[in-house]
């Protein structure tokens, strides 16, 4: 018998339910990318609709991912899987997850790293912020979006900008490194950023840390998201 | 973009969709030679019959039943894949709590889903040319040739920046296997000066534990696990570290914690089982054999002697027709085993000797007897040191002291071995008796070896070749024994010429060594010569 007094445990209850979530959200994505690309290749007229349920069905999943992985991480059952990676294979990655995407709203996505450029860092934890930025740009970019990495004193730094209109004051203003907030006025959760700065934070060598800004102008004028890892 | 054509690809998944969903992906980056199994008994029979290029699994294939990593683990220990077949295990959240087992039992990435084609495409690409890359040293590992593989090491390390590290960890990793601590230690240092990495501090721990530093071993491996909790190989040799400096009681709680984080880890519970019952730690001890033998239903690291093991715990809590039970269980699970029917007969006599059943426990200890002398040497020293206690409790004093007899000549200079026969004569009351008999053992070993010296120094290589091969068949796990004979039919091949029958030979004795005791010094000579002779230049 169910009894409505028992306190349930709701983390652990979300948790469960958005991993299920996630796996059906996988199928449903593997399946709507054939989709796509059979109706492209007949030459069907729905591929701006299409490419929008990729794109919205990518937010989704990011936003599940981000939503785990803090679990864990406040549950304290995280660990991060630090290894040495090929920035630039990372990178020619990206591209290959977001380009029919982008480039069906006119959007095309640059990259600029070293062809031998190797860092050390957790590579499903980078992806996953790259993504989300890269996903967020989708929306202000009007043209381009830059994705670069250069080593810089120690630190890899992985930059992503678009020529869009920036980002509002009152995100600039906040101090990224603390972003806990959630801000029903402007509609944003926060997840995103508080997600990349816990990723920052998580990336350690020796007595340096990770960090994250963000900041308007850029190599396009637009936004420009950067993180830095030791 | 490699041909996926000629790869033959096995996809593992308990859910239909999915398989067919990732065999439509497969197919459409041009593979068309695809199994699929929806459990891990139907994946290990596929893979006892073919011969797969890319293993794709999931990992959680459904509750109580084989996992993508105990696959794995499996197809490994049994061979059943090559070292070029291309492991990839799928998994839905990126947290990898469930994952971590041993490094060698690691696959070759893992891959979150849902993952696009493009995407996967690349994947495989890069990992087979890794692979690729790999080849001609896992050749010689799988040929033992390990400082013929370290070379490879360092060819590729000055020549392939961009995997240098992963080169350099398995140049270390080589360098163990191979004796060679030092050489270890100075990849070691050389990458810990780039970063702190946490393979290469364990590594460091490894090394101090070889060389027997076991205060700074455990220093290291206390600062891996303060640092990265979920870093369970550091949590397995800390409770080594432990176990060797006797704090019997910590090594089984760092052990428990691990188990917390990581619950499947069969080796580790049975790790638990023994140290609490070696601390008297009853209710421990049957919990965690308990654990062990259900987790080993479905890992290839089922063991008789955890039901030996929660046997011996049933008689210590008052329960020895549970005991009984258990082991018939054992009895089922392991027939056709010897080694295992050993075991268990010998923990029958004791539980039958709690039982007051005289009469059965003297013939559980004939069936042992004879089970013993069937397999011809070939007993691990536990199981026959287990056996002469066994006796001693029965009363058989002669057939216990010749079991005895056996360990010692078989490990006459291995102090831990010879300090445990010691326990157990004590414990028997035979403390004098013992000391003698252990006394003129190791005397009459180190005659043996004396005799078979002379002959090399009288350059008679053909007889003491003779001789150390005929003492090492009767004594397959002394050490000096084995490297003199190793030792013989190599100095004989250096002076005469190379034979394949006699490298193999030798390459049999330096195995037994590396399994014996892998930081022996003879070992490491010993493969340098053979390495040499086998492959000049």
């Amino acid at each position: 018998m169910i009894n409505p007094t028992k306190t349930i445990d709701f983390p652990a209850f979300l948790a469960s339910t958005v991993h299920d979530m996630k796996n059906s959200l996988g199928m449903l994505m593997n399946t709507l990318d054939e989709v796509v690309e059979t109706c492209v290749s007949k030459g069907c007229d729905s591929g701006s609709q299409l490419s929008l349920m990729q794109y919205e069905s990518r937010r989704v999943n990011n936003n599940l991912i981000q939503l785990l992985t803090l679990y864990k991480m406040d549950m304290d059952q995280f660990s991060l899987q630090l290894g040495e990676y090929d920035v630039y294979e990372l990178f020619e990655e990206i591209i290959l997850q977001n380009d029919s995407v982008l480039k069906a709203r006119g959007i095309e996505l640059i990259m600029e790293c070293d062809e031998q450029q190797i860092w050390f860092f957790d590579r499903e934890l980078i992806t996953g912020v790259i993504n989300n930025v890269v996903n967020n740009a989708y929306r202000y970019a009007k043209e381009k979006i830059l994705i670069r990495a250069v080593e810089e004193d120690g630190f890899i730094v992985i930059s992503i900008a678009d020529d869009g209109n920036g980002y509002p004051d009152a995100f600039l203003t906040t101090d990224v490194q603390q972003s806990t907030g959630v801000s029903f006025s402007t509609g944003s959760t926060g997840l995103g950023l508080y997600f990349a700065s816990m990723v920052a934070v998580m990336h350690k060598n020796r007595d340096r840390t990770g960090t994250i800004e963000i900041a308007n102008g850029g190599e396009y004028g637009g936004g420009c998201f950067t993180i830095r890892l030791p | 973009m490699i041909d996926l054509q000629k790869k033959k690809f096995l996809v593992i998944d308990d859910f239909p969709d999915f398989i067919k969903l990732m065999k439509r992906t497969l197919f459409a980056l041009g593979a068309n030679n695809m199994d699929e199994a929806r459990s891990g008994e139907q994946a290990i029979e596929l893979m006892k019959r073919n011969s797969y290029d890319i293993i794709m699994c999931d990992y959680n294939l459904g509750a109580g039943k084989k996992d993508g990593q105990q696959i794995l683990e499996e197809a490994k220990h049994s061979e059943l894949i090559r070292h070029s077949t291309v492991y990839i295990m799928l998994t839905a959240e990126n947290t990898m709590t469930m994952v971590m087992g041993a490094v060698e039992y690691q696959p070759d990435a893992y891959l979150l889903k849902p993952i696009s084609k493009e995407v996967l495409g690349k994947r495989i690409e890069t990992l087979l040319l890794k692979k690729a890359d790999f080849e001609n040293i896992e050749a010689a590992i799988a040929r033992k040739e390990y400082n013929s593989a370290i070379a490879l090491c360092e060819e590729k390390i000055k020549t392939s920046p961009k995997n240098k590290l992963e080169y350099l960890k398995l140049k270390s990793d080589l360098c163990i296997r191979a004796g060679n601590l030092e050489a270890a230690s100075v990849v070691f240092e050389e990458v810990l000066a780039i970063r702190d990495i946490p393979w290469a501090k364990l590594g460091r721990g490894k090394v101090y534990f070889l060389e027997g530093s076991y205060l700074n071993a455990r220093e290291i491996f206390q600062a891996i696990i303060q640092e990265n909790k979920m870093f369970m190989e550091a949590y397995d040799w800390l409770a080594k570290t432990l176990e060797e400096l006797e704090d019997m009681d910590s090594a089984k709680r760092v052990l428990i914690n691990a188990t917390e984080i990581s619950p499947k880890a069969i080796l580790r519970h049975q790790n638990i089982g023994n140290l609490a019952f070696k601390t008297n730690d009853f209710d421990k001890a049957a919990e965690a054999f308990n654990a062990a033998i259900n987790i080993g239903k479905n890992s290839c690291y089922k063991n008789a002697s955890d039901y030996t093991g929660l046997a011996k715990t049933l008689v210590h809590t008052d329960s020895s027709e549970g005991a009984l039970e258990v082991l018939q269980a054992a009895r089922e699970e392991f027939k056709g085993d010897r080694n295992a029917m050993l075991q268990t007969s010998v923990a029958e006599c004791t539980v039958y000797k709690d039982l007051g059943r005289d009469d059965d426990a003297k013939k559980s200890i004939q069936e042992a007897s004879k089970i013993h002398a069937s397999l011809g040497g070939a007993v691990p020293v536990q199981e026959t040191m287990e056996l002469a206690k066994a006796c001693f409790s029965v009363g058989d004093k002669a057939t216990g002291i010749s079991f005895m007899q056996e360990v010692v000549k078989d490990n006459h200079d291995n102090d831990k071995v010879i300090n445990m026969v010691e326990d157990a004569f004590e414990v028997a009351d035979l403390q004098e008796e013992g000391a003698k008999i252990i006394a003129a053992t190791q005397k009459e070993m180190i005659k043996l070896n004396n005799e078979g010296v002379s002959l090399v120094e009288q350059g008679r290589l053909k007889d003491a070749i003779d001789f150390f091969e005929k003492a090492a068949g009767r004594l397959p796990e002394n050490k000096i024994i084995n490297a003199n004979a190793a030792h013989a039919l190599l100095m004989f091949m250096e002076k005469n010429a190379v034979s394949d029958k006699y490298l193999f030979k030798a390459s049999q004795y330096i195995d037994r060594l590396k399994r014996i005791d892998p930081a022996y010094d003879k070992y490491k000579k010993l493969l340098f010569m053979y390495e040499k002779l086998k492959n000049p230049t």
